[in-house]
């Protein structure tokens, strides 16, 4: 993983180890992808849909930067809780209907492509004329299913990540940076056997 | 298989029975220790060693291993992996370390 910052703003939490990919670095990856997608889809009918929660900001980043108009559609899924059991379903839909339209599914980080793979046979159920992945992150040290993924921000590798939209516990999406997690905060849970 | 089928099987460590659910979480269907793969045999020709993947996927074609135990097992796990790559060419296997796995349980809260 390339490091773009190691300078830490004094103001923020303690959570917050080091920073990863900072603003600057993340908007110039994010107007790099824009420029090759607004190529790729140059006079195509093209939906963005960007996967909640994690995928907002970028997805609008992204966005704001292509050189055709289109419109965000976002979907959510349900989340894997306690008591953990239970299926995944969708709980927020995209609103158009895409069939025949192409379609550009928008997430924040892919690790091992469960919810992706999940969610790309949703979508092609509805007939697009094409379905492409752009993820910000490609962490494909946990991947379980082999899914392509035709624009990729950043590789990573396996540490915990936090801001521009991933969270823990529900915090730091809104940090304008991705950073690691400080060690400490994380309580550890031994699972060994 | 499923976790809530009657035929759920008996699993060797809570990791395995967790990674089982969240594979049913994503309707992926999956075999617990299905396959077990001859990796050494006598001058007889009987099996002396062998590995049995924790996991098939049928829908992607793979085994997952999932290997959380202490390192000196690892590298005995590590070298029945290799064997397997080298005699079965075409078997499709994901080790998940203890470190990785704890990882995803983690980012889906498995882990608190």
């Amino acid at each position: 993983m390339s490091s773009s910052s190691e300078v830490l703003p004094d103001d923020f939490p303690d959570a917050i180890n080091r920073v990863v990919f900072d603003q600057e670095t993340i908007s110039r990856r994010v107007g790099e992808l824009a420029d090759t997608i607004s190529q790729d889809y140059s006079g195509k009918n093209t939906v963005v849909v960007g996967i909640l929660q994690g995928a907002y900001a970028f997805t609008c980043d992204l966005i704001n930067e292509l050189d055709f108009p289109v419109s965000p559609e976002f979907i959510r899924i349900s989340r894997y809780q306690k008591p953990f059991t239970g299926e995944v379903e969708i709980v927020e839909d995209v609103q158009q209907d895409i069939t025949g339209q192409h379609v550009l599914l928008v997430e924040d980080i892919v690790d091992t492509g469960l919810t992706l793979n999940f969610l790309v046979q949703i979508l092609l159920d509805r007939n697009p004329a094409s379905l492409a992945v752009c993820a910000l992150l490609d962490r494909s040290e946990l991947r379980l299913v082999d899914i392509p993924i035709k624009y990729v921000g950043f590789q990573v590798n396996d540490e915990f990540l936090i801001g521009y939209g991933l969270d823990f516990r529900g915090s730091y999406r809104d940090l304008p940076f991705v950073a690691t997690m400080n060690p400490q905060s994380v309580v550890p849970t031994n699972l060994s056997a | 298989m499923s976790m809530n089928s009657w035929t759920a099987p008996r699993f060797e460590h809570p990791s395995e029975q967790e990674l089982a659910r969240f594979l049913d979480f994503f309707t992926v269907e999956w075999r617990y220790e299905s396959v077990c793969f001859p990796l050494k045999w006598d001058e007889e020709g009987r099996v002396i060693r062998s590995i049995t993947p924790d996991f098939y996927l049928p829908q992607f074609e793979l085994f997952v291993e999932i290997t959380t135990m202490k390192q000196r097992l690892v590298n005995k796990k590590n070298q029945k992996i290799r064997q397997l790559r080298e005699l079965y060419p075409d078997i499709r296997i994901k080790v998940l370390y203890g470190r990785d796995y704890r990882k995803l349980l983690f980012k889906f809260g498995v882990l608190q």
